[in-house]
């Protein structure tokens, strides 16, 4: 007697693989047979094959019925009951996908080069350039054999020998891979394992007489087809997986013969594709490989994943691909802009030696920036740190301007294996970021799991409000073992830095002494084995639970420092779930309470001489920056792609004038004041119109669109854009009403653009005069750009000088004073003079 | 002459300063006096009065978009050009006014 039960999809990508293999997991050994009904769809499934599940196409709050058939059955419904109660509405976490931006507009400089531009979706950023290298779509050797089989048990007997060699193959491959490429051979392994697809190949040789070829290209045409038919992006992408398990198969059975004609880079190339499969991908000598052009990829195939990882500059979604005869040429793919240029003119090539300036200036202006001692502006030290959560992101942060570790956060250490870290492997992570540190200060957290961040092993019961229940410190004394076993690895990795202990959640008192009776313990026992460490290690404490900030006081008398997280205090403060954006208005932390809060904290601790820190999401916000200033923050820490931002920011600041702001900004009623309260306290930032790096004076362009690219690439490399695209085009669109060459020699284009950060002027003085279509008729050879800020109300120091500067302009001895220096600071001087006389 | 003007352009960020400052200079060559009312991007500046207006022989409008406050100048002989004439001839403007 069948059972059956009822089900709604709660998950909101569907059951895409994912999902699916987590329900093959539990099913797999189940006596009975399951099967899965999507009354949607009306297509059903064997749910021991994962393929054939992905085949039900499950969407989000689809119905469906499990329904269970054959001995053991009573048992495994219930299992599976289970299951689909606790763990599987939590099972799948979303794949992140490349942002499908809309294509920005294409500079005039490069639109106007004369090359063939298609428009493609950038996938991953970057521009390379290489010649054209076609790769074919997946097609099995038209000379192996597909019928006629004689002995088909023989056959299959083949087939199914090479399916086992193929899965001992993956299983070595992954003791020897790891991350995404590992995550891969996973995938490929479930597909080659899968009984659908097994049962497909099995079929086709035994029942139709095919050979081992012809079976798999049945079945590859087959799942592709099913996973095409899913309404599911992710889904569809899967199909280049089945082809390149198809491939592998092929390999493992024909050897060479299996070869489809080899791709071979020998030189700088941009590999175009109608699509290709990871595999493939991996096969490709990456030292040449400099571009990926995909006809129907998106941004979650894992070959894009792929390319990602390697950073090799893709566009995807180009459906005319297979319409385009590129012939043998150097084609660039530009995935900054979103563009495949082929039949390239030497306009066209200036383009990209222009971009190759504008993108190397401002790594190297960052690189130089990040090097810098974090200070503000009157030389006041706050540390500027990294997070990280894997001990490989250390030398990356530190190669980012990191003063030091903040927060190494060793959840992933635990998390999504069966059985923890070893005190070996964890001694291993934490000296290498030690390591990496090179004696500046390293803060490891103890791990935060439990609540949203189950671990098998463990074997937590689902709780009703999993933020609010048994998460981090609460339940170490019950999982006392491991902790100890990380306090002892990380009590033995103290000899080789400077290294500090943080421990999340921490709520009382009490949960402090006893963190610090176990570190004082472990160190007693190494201490007895005469194993290095240092005594000097300090332990501290997240301020994440409100009650926490309210014990600062009492907590110093446990504890050597604290660190603000400022995300989980800021939800439990404002009792707004994070991920709610509904919720959004109450998460947000300029609320002048939460504020309030956070110079309680600080306050306290300064009171108890305690470090006090940040490491919090809200740190990485160059916006937060003068707020966290004023608080009095020993240290921030924040991502590394944030930090060179924040030290130039905070080189900017001064502190008192920071103080002030938040005292303001405290005693705000709305966050909507203290967001006003920024803005005011931002435009009022003593940034300079002009600063000697905005004053190029042997411009070498050859023509106005140059010129304009060029001014708009030095507002990029000094970091007052981040758009070059959208100034460039702003400007464009305020020459279009009539030229800004008024004659003299002189021109002054001009936008209002948000896209800028700070209202900038460029002053460029051309090698070679250009064609300004002036009011005189006359070539140009002095250009002053100018980028001022929309947003702006009335009256504004900035724009009063600018006014002034319109009318020194008009000036002839100005002009020839201009034109007589030679010196960017000079120049530089002759403006701010201007701006200085009132 | 005695002469008032306003300057207005699109953005209000260049070349309503320049064209107010090519007239101011143009006028004081040709010995004129005239108060120049510019409309930029910092709203009106050197705003005209309605004594100004009346008191004057004329107003000439450098401007490429609507002028504010439009209503001062109902009763004035109007002289309008583009912005882009003032920058380029203002001697021809002035010239107009004989």
């Amino acid at each position: 007697m069948a059972l059956e039960q009822e089900f709604v999809c709660p998950l909101p990508s569907g059951i895409h693989a994912r999902p699916a293999s987590a329900l093959e997991e539990v099913v797999r050994h189940f006596t009975s047979e399951v099967t899965l009904l999507n009354r949607r769809t009306q297509r059903s499934a064997n749910v021991k094959s994962i393929l054939a599940i992905v085949g039900t196409d499950v969407r989000l709050d689809d119905a469906c019925v499990f329904t269970v058939n054959g001995p053991g059955e009573r048992e495994d419904m219930a299992a599976l009951s289970v299951f689909l109660r606790d763990k599987f509405p939590r099972c799948d976490s979303p794949l992140t996908a490349t942002k499908t931006e809309t294509a920005a507009p294409l500079s005039p400089c490069l639109r106007d080069a004369g090359a063939t531009i298609y428009r493609g979706q950038p996938v991953v950023p970057g521009i390379g350039r290489g010649r054209v290298v076609p790769f074919g779509k997946f097609s099995i050797p038209p000379a192996l054999p597909r019928d006629g089989v004689a002995d088909v048990e023989k056959e299959w007997r083949r087939l199914d020998a090479s399916l086992e060699k193929l899965n001992a193959a993956y299983d070595h491959r992954l003791v020897t891979t790891k991350g995404i490429e590992a995550e891969l051979v996973k995938v490929h392994q479930s597909i080659a394992r899968d009984v659908d697809f097994q049962n497909n190949l099995r079929a086709a040789v035994t029942e139709r007489q095919r050979t081992a070829a012809g079976a798999i290209e049945e079945a590859e045409a087959h799942f592709s087809k099913l996973l095409a038919a899913s309404g599911n992006e992710m889904l569809r992408e899967r199909a280049l997986d089945i082809q390149d398990v198809c491939l592998q198969l092929l390999r493992e059975i024909y050897g060479d013969a299996a070869k489809t004609a080899e791709v071979k880079l020998t030189a700088d190339a941009v590999v175009v594709a109608e699509s290709l499969t990871p595999g493939q991908f991996l096969a490709l000598d990456r030292k040449f490989l400099k571009g990926l052009v995909l006809a129907s990829a998106g941004g979650t195939s894992h070959t894009v994943i792929l390319a990602r990882s390697f950073n090799i500059p893709t566009l995807a979604g180009m459906h005319e691909l297979a319409a385009i005869q590129f012939g043998d040429q150097e084609i660039v793919v530009d995935a900054d802009a979103g563009a495949l240029v082929a039949n390239l003119t030497d306009a066209a090539r200036r383009y990209y030696v222009l971009e190759e300036r504008r993108i190397t200036g401002r790594r190297t202006r960052l690189k130089k920036l990040s090097a810098r001692d974090a200070a503000t502006e009157d030389g006041l030290r706050i540390e500027i740190a990294a997070n990280i959560s894997t001990a490989g992101e250390a030398v990356g942060a530190f190669a980012a301007g990191a003063e030091g570790v903040g927060l190494f956060r060793t959840e992933m250490l635990f998390l999504d294996r069966d059985t923890p870290p070893d005190e070996a492997e964890q001694f291993e992570s934490y000296s290498a970021v030690l390591a990496a540190a090179n004696g500046r200060p390293v803060v490891i957290r103890t791990f935060d799991v439990g609540g949203d961040k189950p671990l098998a092993y463990l074997n937590l019961p689902k709780e009703e409000n999993p933020f609010l229940g048994r998460r981090a410190v609460r339940i170490y004394p019950e999982f006392e073992t491991l902790f100890r076993t990380q306090i002892r690895a990380l009590v033995r990795a103290s000899a080789g830095g400077k290294l500090s202990v943080m421990i999340p959640m921490i709520a009382t008192v009490d949960e402090a002494r006893w963190v610090k009776t176990i570190v004082a313990d472990e160190q007693k026992k190494c201490a007895a084995e005469k194993i290095n460490f240092d005594p000097a290690m300090s332990v501290g404490a997240m301020v994440e639970v409100p009650a926490a900030a309210l014990a600062v006081e009492a907590l110093s008398r446990e504890l050597d420092f604290f660190s603000i997280g400022s995300n989980d205090l800021l939800q439990y403060f404002m009792a707004a779930d994070r991920m709610d954006t509904q919720l959004a208005a109450l998460s947000n932390p300029l609320q002048p309470a939460f504020l309030r809060l956070l110079k309680l904290i600080a306050d306290a601790a300064r009171a108890q001489k305690k470090e006090i820190s940040l490491c919090g999401e809200m740190g990485g916000q160059v916006r937060f920056l003068p707020l966290l200033v004023g608080i009095g923050l020993n240290k921030i820490s924040a991502a590394s792609p944030a930090i060179a931002g924040l030290k130039t920011e905070l080189s900017r600041l001064n502190p008192a004038a920071c103080e002030k702001l938040l005292e303001t900004a405290i005693n705000c009623a709305t966050s909507s004041e203290v967001n006003a309260l920024l803005e005011q306290f931002f435009e009022q930032a003593s940034v300079p119109l002009v600063e000697t790096e905005l004053v190029v004076i042997d411009s070498d362009a050859t023509s106005k669109e140059e010129v304009i690219k060029q001014g708009v690439d030095r507002l990029f490399v000094m970091g007052r854009t981040d758009n070059s695209a959208t100034v460039e085009d702003a400007v464009w669109k305020r020459e279009a009403t009539y030229s800004t060459g008024f004659g003299h020699g002189f021109a002054i284009p001009h936008c209002q653009t948000n896209a800028v950060r700070f209202n900038s002027l460029v002053l460029l003085k051309l090698k070679t005069p250009v064609a300004w279509n002036s009011l005189d008729g006359q070539p140009v050879r002095v250009v002053i750009l100018l980028a001022i800020r929309a947003a702006h109300g009335g009256s504004n120091a900035h724009m009063q000088v600018l006014a002034k500067l319109a009318r020194k302009i008009m000036d002839e001895d100005f002009r020839a004073e201009i034109e007589r220096e030679s010196e960017p600071a000079r120049v530089c001087a002759v403006l701010q003079g201007i701006f200085n006389r009132s | 002459m005695k002469l008032v003007a306003v300057t207005a352009c699109p953005t209000g960020i260049a070349h309503t300063y320049m064209a107010a400052a090519q007239l101011e200079k143009t006028a004081k060559k040709l010995g004129h006096t005239i108060k120049v009312e510019t409309q930029g991007a910092m709203g009106i500046e050197n705003e005209l009065s309605q004594a100004d207006v009346d008191a004057a022989d004329a107003v000439i409008f450098a401007t490429d978009i609507a002028v504010e406050q439009e209503d001062r100048f109902s009763k004035a002989r109007k002289i309008q050009v583009p912005v882009q004439a003032a920058l380029k001839d203002p001697e021809a403007i002035f010239a107009q006014l004989k």
